[in-house]
This record gives C-alpha cells, sequence and structure tokens, in this order.
C-alpha cells in the first residue's frame, strides 16, 4: 500500500482534471492494481473535508505514514509573504506544504505551477508566486535548493500545463513500484523529458524541407512564424499523444513551451522572435551558421507536394 | 434562543470553497460565501499582446477551459469584427458541448452523488442500490463517470490537440479542418457515449427521454420499468426526493442566460445580431416574463469584496480588479458581486433550460420551483440533449467537405477597441471584457458563472444567490452538515475563477 495525499494550492484544477483522463495506466488502475491509497484527492474524496483535518493532525504528529505528497498549483506567498491570498483553515496553505513536505517520502509538483510558478507567475507575479524548489528558472522556491524529501530525492517536477495525464499517473505508478525515478537538470522525470515536442509531430516533413506557415489554420510547420516552441520544448506531446488521440502541434496550435520553467514566455506567444528570417531560439544545441546553411539547401531539395502544403500532417 | 457561527470547507467542488454560517436555534440565519484563492488573472493580461489571451484565459479553468477560450475569442473577434466560417462555428460548438458533457457527468457522479453515500442514510430503502452506484472507485455510476468523461474529451483533442487547455479557436476560425477521418472517429466517440448513457444514467433509450414533456410523463417514466428506477438518474432522484432535495435550496428566483452555441447559419455576424442554438434571456423571477437579454444590464459590486472599494455596480468595460485584501473588516471574499438589472440572479443548466422554454424541465418548475434536485436534474437532462445535437453537428459537417474552417484577418494584429465574449459554460454564463490600446490589452474583466452563484452582498446588502438558498434552512445536526453540501454541490460550485482569504475574527468558528 502507497499512501498519497494531494493538494491543490493556487490552481485551475486542471492537473486533476488533466490525470482524470489518464488511460496508461488510469487513476482507477493506480488504486485498484498499483496499491496507491488516495487518502485525500479533492475532487475524489468521499469524506467531508473534517478528513482532511484529521489526515494532516496525524501525519504532522507521525502517526499517518505519508508516502507520496502530490501538490497542484502555484506557491502563493502574497500579500506581503503571508501567502494568505491561498489559505487553509485560517493559515497559509504555503506553510501547511512546508510542513508537509518533511513528513513525506516523496514529494510531486504536478503542472508547471507546482514545479515553477507557472501562469501566475507571470508579470506582474499579482500574487508573489513560486514553485516547490524552483522559482521560474531560479533553483530554490518555496524549498531551497538542498531540500530532500525523506527518501532523498528533490521535488519531482512533471511539469506542463497541465502535465500530461499519462507522466502523471506513469509517474505514480512508478513510485508505487519502488521503481528509481532519474531526473534531469530540472528536476523532471528523464523517461518523459528526454525527448522535444517536435519529435513525432506530423508536420515534420515541413520542418525538414523548410516549408514554414505564416498564417494559422493550414498544414506546414508552425517554428519559424507562429510562434511554435515545439523543437525547444521537452516533452512526451507528440510520443504519447495527448487523450490517446492528438497534441496541440499536430492540431494546428503552436506549442507554447508549457513544460518549460519561463512558461508563459513575456513575448508574444502566437508570434515568434527572430534575428532577419531565423528564429532566435533554435532547437536546442544547434549552431546559427550551420542551421542557415542547411535550411536554404533543405529548401532547394523540398519536393513539389511539400512546398505546396499538399500534404496532411 | 442559541447563536453560533459556523464555518465548513467543501471538496468535491473546483476550487477552494468556504461558507461562513450563522445559526440561530439550528436554522441558518446568515450565510457568507467565501471565495478565498486569489490568482490576478485580470492583472496579468493587462499589456499583453490581445491574442495571448487565448492562452492564458483557458488556464483560469481546468473543467471549462474550452469555454474560457471561446469567450476570449469571441471579444477579440468582436474588436476587430472579424467573421468566422460556418465550419468554424460548428467544430467549436462540438468542442464546447463535449466540454460541457465531460463536466456533467464528472460533477453529478463524482461530486454530486458521492453524498448519497453518507452513513446518515443508512436507513434509507435505496441505500445499499446508492452505494453500489455512486461509492468512489467501487460504484458502476462513479466509475462509468470516470471512463466515459475521459472519452468524450477525445472529440476535443482531434480538433484542439489535446484538453484540459489548448488554443485553437483563433481570430477568423479554428485551426484544423474537420476531416473525414475526425468526423468518423468522433462520431464513434458520440456513439459509445450515448450507448453509455442509456446503460448507465437512463436505463432506457435517449429517443423515449427526450420526448418527455411534463412533470407527470416523468414520473411515470420512472415507475415504468425497473431498469429506470434503478438507472443513476433514478436512484439519484429517488435518493434526492427521499432526503428531500426538492424543497430546499431555491434561491433568488431571478434567472439569466448567455445562450449557446452560435448558430452556423448565421455565422459572420455580431452581437446584437447574431443567434444562438440556445436562447439568451433574462427570467424576470418578479414577473415570470423571459425579457431579451442586454449585456449593458451587468454591474458588478465589491461592497463585501476584497478589491479597492468604489461606489454601487459597474459595467466590466469600467470595471477594476484591484486587490484590497481587509481581513478585519465586513468584506469577506474575492469573488464581486455581479448584478443584472441591479437584481440578483443565479445561472447555469436550470435556468438555461427555462429561458430555451425546454417542455420537461419548464413543467417540472413549474411543479415545485427551482429546487436543488431540479437543479441537479436540469444538469443530466442537458448531457441527454448536447448528446443529439452533437451527432446533429457532426453530420452538418459531413454534409459540407472542404468547407473552409478559418478565415484568416487580414491585419495580424486586433486593432485597438473594445469587445466581449459570452458565453455558456457548463456552469452557466461566462463573459471576458477585453479593451485594446496601443496594440495591447488595457483592460480584461471576466465574470464567471461561479461570480454570479456566489456573489457575496452587494453595495444594497442583498446576499448572493448561494447564500440565500442556504438561508432559513433547518440544520439537524450543526456537526455534520450533508444537507448543506447537497444543496452547494446542486449548484456546480467552481471556485477557482475567484482567489480566497477567511478571516474568522473573533467569531467563535467550527471546523467541520
Amino acid at each position: 500500500m502507497t499512501t498519497l495525499l494531494w493538494l491543490q494550492t493556487g490552481s485551475c484544477g486542471g492537473d486533476t482534471m488533466s490525470i482524470l483522463c489518464a488511460d496508461s495506466p488510469s487513476v482507477e488502475e493506480l488504486v485498484d492494481e498499483y496499491g496507491i491509497q488516495m487518502l485525500w484527492q479533492p475532487s475524489l474524496s468521499m469524506e467531508p473535508t473534517g478528513r482532511l483535518e484529521t489526515l494532516i493532525e496525524a501525519i504532522l504528529a507521525g502517526q499517518q505514514t505519508l508516502d507520496i505528497l502530490c501538490i497542484e498549483g502555484s506557491i502563493i506567498t502574497g500579500p506581503d509573504g503571508s501567502g494568505m491570498y491561498d489559505p487553509y483553515r485560517g493559515r497559509s496553505k504555503m506553510s501547511l506544504v512546508r510542513e508537509l513536505a518533511e513528513k513525506a517520502e516523496y514529494v510531486v509538483a504536478l503542472g508547471t505551477c507546482a514545479a515553477y510558478g507557472g501562469v501566475h507567475s507571470a508579470p506582474p507575479n499579482p500574487t508573489d508566486c513560486l514553485g516547490l524548489q524552483f522559482d521560474k528558472k531560479s533553483p530554490g522556491g518555496l524549498l531551497s535548493v538542498d531540500w530532500r524529501s525523506r527518501k532523498g530525492l528533490p521535488v519531482i517536477n512533471i511539469s506542463g500545463c497541465p502535465a500530461h495525464p499519462n507522466a502523471m499517473t506513469k509517474t505514480l505508478a512508478m513510485l508505487a513500484m519502488g521503481l528509481p525515478v532519474e531526473l534531469d537538470h530540472i528536476n523532471r522525470p528523464k523517461v518523459f523529458f528526454n525527448t522535444t515536442v517536435h519529435q513525432g509531430c506530423t508536420r515534420n516533413e515541413y520542418h525538414e524541407y523548410d516549408v514554414e506557415d505564416a498564417a494559422f489554420g493550414g498544414k506546414a510547420c508552425m517554428f519559424f512564424n507562429l510562434g511554435c516552441q515545439g523543437p525547444v520544448t521537452m516533452a512526451i506531446c507528440n510520443t504519447e499523444l495527448w487523450n490517446g488521440r492528438s497534441s496541440k502541434t499536430r492540431a494546428g496550435v503552436p506549442c507554447f513551451g508549457c513544460t518549460s520553467p519561463d512558461f508563459p514566455l513575456d513575448h508574444d506567444l502566437f508570434d515568434t522572435e527572430k534575428i532577419g528570417s531565423i528564429p532566435v531560439h533554435l532547437p536546442m544545441g544547434v549552431e546559427r551558421a550551420n542551421y542557415m546553411a542547411y535550411k536554404s539547401l533543405a529548401h532547394e531539395a523540398a519536393p513539389e507536394r511539400v512546398l505546396n502544403k499538399t500534404m496532411d500532417p | 434562543m442559541s447563536r453560533r457561527t459556523i464555518q465548513i470547507d467543501l471538496n468535491r467542488v473546483e476550487g477552494d470553497l468556504d461558507f461562513q454560517l450563522e445559526l440561530e436555534d439550528g436554522k441558518i440565519v446568515d450565510a457568507r460565501c467565501i471565495g478565498s484563492l486569489y490568482r490576478g488573472f485580470e492583472q496579468i493580461l493587462v499589456d499583453r499582446n490581445p491574442k495571448d489571451a487565448l492562452v492564458i484565459t483557458p488556464r483560469i479553468c481546468g473543467i471549462c477551459g474550452t469555454a474560457q477560450l471561446n469567450a476570449a475569442v469571441l471579444a477579440l473577434e468582436q474588436v476587430g469584427r472579424i467573421p468566422v466560417p460556418p465550419a468554424a462555428v460548428r467544430i467549436r460548438n462540438l468542442c464546447l458541448m463535449a466540454e460541457t458533457v465531460q463536466s456533467d457527468l464528472r460533477q453529478s457522479f463524482l461530486f454530486f452523488t458521492a453524498d448519497f453515500c453518507h452513513p446518515k442514510y443508512r436507513h434509507k430503502p435505496l441505500y445499499e442500490k446508492a452505494r453500489a452506484a455512486f461509492l468512489p472507485f467501487k460504484g458502476w455510476a462513479h466509475c462509468g463517470a470516470l471512463e466515459y468523461s475521459r472519452h468524450i474529451v477525445e472529440i476535443i483533442a482531434l480538433f484542439g490537440g489535446q484538453w484540459p487547455h489548448s488554443s485553437y479557436m483563433l481570430p477568423g476560425g479554428v485551426t484544423t479542418p474537420a476531416s473525414q477521418r475526425h468526423i468518423i472517429d468522433s462520431l464513434s466517440i458520440v456513439n459509445k457515449l450515448t450507448r453509455g448513457f442509456e446503460q448507465m444514467v437512463l436505463g432506457g433509450d435517449l429517443e423515449t427521454w427526450l420526448a418527455l414533456q411534463s412533470a407527470d410523463d416523468f414520473f411515470a417514466w420512472l415507475t415504468a420499468k425497473g431498469s429506470h428506477a434503478d438507472s443513476a438518474i433514478g436512484l439519484f432522484t429517488q435518493m434526492s426526493r427521499d432526503i428531500g432535495l426538492h424543497r430546499v435550496g431555491f434561491g433568488t428566483p431571478h434567472m439569466l442566460s448567455y445562450g449557446a452555441y452560435d448558430d452556423p447559419d448565421a455565422a459572420g455576424t455580431f452581437p446584437p445580431q447574431h443567434q444562438r442554438l440556445f436562447k439568451a434571456g433574462f427570467l424576470n423571477g418578479d414577473t415570470g416574463i423571459i425579457e431579451a437579454f442586454e449585456q449593458a444590464e451587468i454591474t458588478e459590486h465589491v461592497r463585501y469584496s476584497w478589491f479597492q472599494p468604489y461606489a454601487g455596480g459597474r459595467h466590466p468595460f469600467q470595471g477594476q480588479t484591484i486587490p484590497d485584501y481587509q481581513p478585519h473588516s465586513d468584506r469577506y471574499t474575492w469573488c464581486k458581486a455581479p448584478r443584472y438589472q441591479n437584481k440578483v440572479v443565479q445561472t447555469g443548466p436550470l435556468a438555461d433550460a427555462l429561458i430555451n422554454g425546454e417542455a420537461l424541465i419548464c413543467s417540472l418548475y413549474q411543479a415545485e420551483g427551482g429546487n436543488a434536485w431540479l437543479r441537479q436534474f436540469a444538469r443530466l437532462h442537458r448531457t441527454a440533449r448536447l448528446l443529439l445535437k452533437m451527432r446533429e453537428t457532426l453530420h452538418q459537417l459531413a454534409a459540407h467537405p472542404n468547407a473552409p474552417h478559418i478565415i484568416n484577418p487580414p491585419e495580424k494584429d486586433i486593432p485597438d477597441g473594445e469587445g466581449f465574449g459570452l458565453v455558456t459554460a457548463a456552469r452557466g454564463a461566462l463573459g471576458h471584457w477585453v479593451q485594446i490600446t496601443d496594440g495591447v490589452i488595457s483592460r480584461y474583466q471576466v465574470v464567471t458563472p461561479t461570480a454570479w452563484n456566489a456573489s457575496p452582498k452587494d453595495s444594497e446588502g442583498r446576499h448572493g444567490h448561494w447564500e440565500s438558498s442556504l438561508l432559513g434552512l433547518a440544520v439537524d445536526d450543526p456537526e455534520d452538515l450533508v444537507e448543506i453540501g447537497h444543496i452547494i454541490r446542486s449548484h456546480d460550485p467552481c471556485l477557482v475563477c475567484t482567489v480566497h482569504v477567511l478571516d474568522t475574527g473573533k467569531r467563535t468558528t467550527l471546523w467541520l
């Protein structure tokens, strides 16, 4: 049995709604097959909220074990450092999360808000939001850089706005099975953050031959003009499809880089920042001069069916 | 006379919801509904490119992001007078309907019916059947709702890439056309869900259900077959009525609906000319007359909210949202108090059905009024209607192959000006009001369905809808307020749209 407590902080509830869409494994499977006992989940628990209070007291007193603490939402520290823009029964959720984290074997940030601050920390960051162990890109959030959970891990960041349904349930299944969870440089499980959104995008042939759309609703690549961050964003959106069906880029919506610590960018979200005709942010690790040379050659080699945009994404 | 103050917070709602109730001799004599979380979306949007609202505002709400997206894009299209082709209207409608069906299934069987498993009801004749249906992760209706709600949003993923939180409605249309593959995939999803809904929720066929025209028809249907009585809607109805939910939770008699789903045959028009498939209107509870809806009649008050004060009410185009957290004052919430014609109103599927003139709901309303059971019932009845409407929409898309799905406006940027986008989200009337100055957003005001329903008192001291739905209610056991849970959850609370804090002050506060 693996006990799990789920708290919502400054949140839209989207990660809860997202995990309800998971199918491999589903939330029901986590309970039935992986032995996860949901001590508390705000949308699913039957008991009245008094039960949560009892649980929290028992956990803090060391009478109830807490294997996994899931946090959904930004850590709100305003106004004036009080955290009272997001209260729980007369105290701040911020302080409650800090105390519970000390008792948990693992702490998991579900979504970019809990991991890095997210949409609520966009300028002017009206409520002074942070992530659990990061403040946007900067290490150190509510918890310090050196903080470790009882099992010796930093906060596990399953970023995304919302987090990918199956990335959440698979991570929880791995923890319940006692499998090792290897993290990347910003503490995301590598197994879900070691591929780009670009990888598996059905518009790739257009990108390959430098055929770029300049207006929405088309079939070609959106990287050069329409703000798509697929080649610079790590996520499984195009290798494990959303809702078992598709992804934003397949459906003609640019990737907004929602798994990245600086989501949402300050720059216009439907427009690509460029130097001359080439994006400022190139695919990871690519040299600008080489990229320009490759692109002009690629365009020369493009077949008519791609140049004429007759291929469906 | 004994008087005490109790404070309750509720789970199985979207977001954080607290109530402070004054009990006198076992009756609720005052109620303060407290939206306690503040996130500051309206401030985040200022100074951004107008189109960024299409990425930012869906994140207001995890359960109705498609409706937020639609409100945002309609507001931008109104500013730029940007027309939308009929196929795009149909695709938008289809996705909005899918999101509402998702929300209604989850609200009904994950959030609402779980309360019937409360041990307080163990002596009720249907208790064991209710537990077999509604117990979380075990009951067949709970498990069914998890599965079916997961499937229906696949339609949104086909057209928008993912659910929740995509941005596929752009000024002028949608980002991807309705290919024949998408249409058949979507039909297949609707077919499966329809069969599931018939088997699980109705215990009978959809056509028979949709032919029910009156209260008498419905009660006859309920007893006509064992499968009807033992269905999810049958058990929910019998348990609700055994407990007496058809006699409580009325709230304000004034009802507001913005109308739902733009008419694709009127594509390219703007308010007030444009038409909707389900009618907009205001049901005046004093006269019983349905009046034409006029958005200029909307105002918001902040007398009891933690925002910098102003006198009376302001239309959203003059609205201001400057946080002013004053926990030790008589202000008590991060919700503003919206009013229509300066009246307290309610919004949601009950209001929508009455204003749209749906016979079964109108008949039940005339018989027993707008009670907690009927409010929840209207939500499930809507699912039945939407399943049919989704199929119709898909057939219309199939009948117009290669119709354009977007007309990109000639100007890339949205011009300066102001506009609003009003839609019906799962919980009712949702509005965005935007003003653009020098190419960036200079003001953005959002009035959510829950802002209407969860409204605090206004500058004239009148209670909001939820608050008034609790006044006068007798409470058996102040230590165990399951009856309040039923009433509040029948309103489908979604508090993520606001923000909140609690002032316990010097009151005796009892957390339950």
